[in-house]
């Protein structure tokens, strides 16, 4: 149990992407305001990218460029670019989801004067 | 050139997607002409493909020279081209349909709707191919884009239905990214080819397991699989009617290959984790979705939403088939997959045709078409002879195969759920019917009005389609038993 706990303390990147993901997907599920639904879910894929961003955290390196074409190739010393890539694809593509999201609550919003999910239910 | 197909039948809709609103801005009606003439080309090009792939082995694609582990591959083997076939040909057959009917209903928004669906084309394909995790996510989200701004195009009570799918869309693909994130920890590489020679050593790897669970929730919310299926009637109900035969036969089956792809291609399927086999847990998945996603709809008095529960019970019978670890089974999954993929088409269709035609919504509506309508009421007994599974249509073959492979693993639950639901889709399919046929004088009959000639040939191709995979159902589960198996079945 205290390994337990403390394998969990020692990683606080983790607990913050747990706590994160948690929250955005609470936010998701109880509030009934269209656009709160919106925030929730982009904290949850923004927690996604923060857990991606975590695991590929490197110490001491740098930009992924060649210091000397003549030594032969440390890989400690330079950052690791594919999660990079992954992370910036993520966010684009978080963005366009959540554009298209923002959209639709906009036509709802101009069609039901409303953006309560309860309110748009009992007008549907 | 015939090396370059799977690239161009990617960008082909992707150029053709891009350019549109450009080329379309004084002529809106070339937006139909131009996207017919694509998914043409596509149909052929598909077909090129496959006769390549069968006669020619595999093709594998890297981009931009790029080699394996470190560009993105793109394989066209068996199982892909087959797929790439049926979506390319029935995305035709759903944008000739729509032809006639979207202008009235979409007003001056027809542009961005080829766009779109020129784009969900695009995207697809790029899950068919992709043999790359990362990849398969980004073309995953595209798609589910691009559906969400189909569903609500039309406005009106699909607004909400498409901000619905919208939220639990992304948060299965968030899941899914979330699984990816973690193999990728693990092994640290995305292409599955190099995966597969990694995964071996990780077996005991909690975070091994970890990423298959979210994967697998990802992609369940994405192929609609029953806990995750709540996006799914209301979606395909309010969706415009040109428009739910495409997403309702394409999207979710797609994203099941995919599923399929990872479990049969990046895992031995057969692996067991902490004592319990994956693909135990797919195939009683697959039994509880088959019989729940059945009773569900026969729950129902508005048809689409009867169609759409329909197909969800449908995603469980495939499940069940593929999930048998043999040869029988998942060659009868895959076929019962493009079986399905037509019905849900077909039946789309129908209910498309009876509203626009008829003002059709509910059960009780379909007793004031009955006789006046041949075409309907025909294909209507077609799709129903297939979606129940009577011998001369392909659901009957499907359907055996996943049987007969069932019997070979001697898992007699899943034999069960498939008779199960079976008879559950016998019973709406008579409620349909005993409407139909019912003589109610008191009803008077709906203004009829002659069928435009599109919709009929798109009933009439997916119902001659129905009867053709089952009369020519030998020769084609012989290629797909010979070309589609993954690599240790």
């Amino acid at each position: 149990m205290v390994d337990a706990l403390s394998a969990v303390f020692q990683r606080p990147n983790f607990l913050a992407f747990v706590v994160i993901f948690l929250w955005g997907f609470y936010i998701m599920v109880t509030r009934y305001n269209l656009v709160k639904k919106l925030i929730g879910m982009y904290l949850v894929q923004t927690s996604v990218i923060f857990f991606l961003v975590s695991i590929s955290a490197k110490k001491g390196a740098t930009v992924p460029v060649l210091l000397s074409t003549t030594e032969p190739v440390q890989a400690a010393s330079y950052a690791n670019p594919l999660p990079h890539v992954l992370t910036l694809t993520a966010i684009v593509v978080g963005v366009a989801t959540t554009g298209v999201g923002l959209a639709l609550c906009g036509a709802i919003y101009r069609k039901y004067g409303s953006l309560d999910e309860e309110k748009i239910i009992e007008k549907l | 050139m015939s090396h370059q197909l799977p690239a161009i039948l990617f960008l082909l809709p992707l150029f053709a997607a891009i350019s549109m609103p450009v080329v379309c801005l004084k002529h809106r009606h070339w937006s139909y002409r131009i996207s017919v003439a694509v998914l043409t080309v596509m149909v052929l090009s598909s077909v090129f493909n496959l006769h390549n792939v069968v006669n020619y082995g595999e093709v594998r694609y890297v981009f931009s020279g790029w080699t394996v582990p470190l560009g993105i591959e793109w394989v066209a083997d068996g199982l892909a081209s087959v797929v790439l076939v049926l979506v390319s040909a029935l995305g035709l057959l759903g944008v000739v349909f729509t032809g006639p009917t979207s202008p009235q209903a979409l007003g001056g928004r027809i542009v961005h709707y080829y766009t779109l669906i020129l784009l969900l084309m695009s995207s697809l394909v790029g899950i068919v191919f992709a043999r790359d995790l990362f990849n398969l996510f980004v073309f995953l989200e595209v798609a589910a884009i691009a559906s969400y701004a189909l569903i609500g195009v039309a406005g009106g009570r699909a607004l909400f239905a498409a901000f619905r799918y919208l939220i639990l869309g992304t948060l299965g693909a968030s899941l899914y990214l979330l699984g990816v994130s973690y193999l990728y920890a693990v092994t640290g590489t995305l292409n599955m080819t190099d995966m597969v020679e990694r995964l071996p050593m990780l077996l005991n790897s909690k975070a091994l397991v970890g990423g298959l669970v979210f994967m697998f929730i990802g992609l369940g919310i994405k192929m609609a699989l029953v806990p995750f299926h709540a996006w799914v009637p209301e979606a395909y109900t309010y969706a415009p009617d040109s428009i739910s035969p495409i997403l309702a036969s394409l999207v979710t089956k797609v994203a099941l290959l995919a599923w399929v792809r990872i479990i049969y291609w990046v895992f031995d399927a057969s692996m067991v984790i902490y004592g319990i086999q994956i693909l135990l847990l797919v195939g009683i998945l697959g039994a509880l979705a088959s019989v729940i996603g059945a009773s569900l709809a026969l729950a129902q008095r508005d048809i689409k939403m009867m169609f759409a529960y329909g197909g969800i019970s449908h995603i469980g019978i495939i499940l069940i088939g593929i999930g048998q670890d043999n040869s029988t089974g998942f060659t009868g999954g895959i076929f019962y997959l493009l079986n399905d993929a037509v019905m849900q088409a077909a039946l789309f269709f129908l209910a498309g045709v009876a509203f626009c035609q008829y003002g059709v919504r509910t059960i009780e509506d379909m007793g004031r078409v009955g006789k006046q309508a041949p075409w309907l009421t025909g294909s209507l007994i077609v799709v129903g002879l297939g979606m129940v599974g009577l011998p001369p249509t392909g659901g009957f073959f499907g359907k055996w195969y996943i049987i007969l492979g069932a019997l070979e693993a001697g898992n007699y639950l899943s034999v069960a759920a498939v008779l199960l639901s079976t008879l559950l889709t016998l019973g709406y399919f008579v409620k349909l019917f005993e409407s139909i046929f019912r003589q109610s004088p008191a009803q008077p009959d709906a203004p009829s009005g002659e069928i435009p000639f599109s919709c009929k040939l798109a009933l009439g191709i997916t119902s001659a389609a129905i009867m053709i995979l089952g009369l020519f159902s030998a020769p084609i589960v012989r290629l797909l038993l010979n070309e589609t198996l993954p690599p240790h079945l």
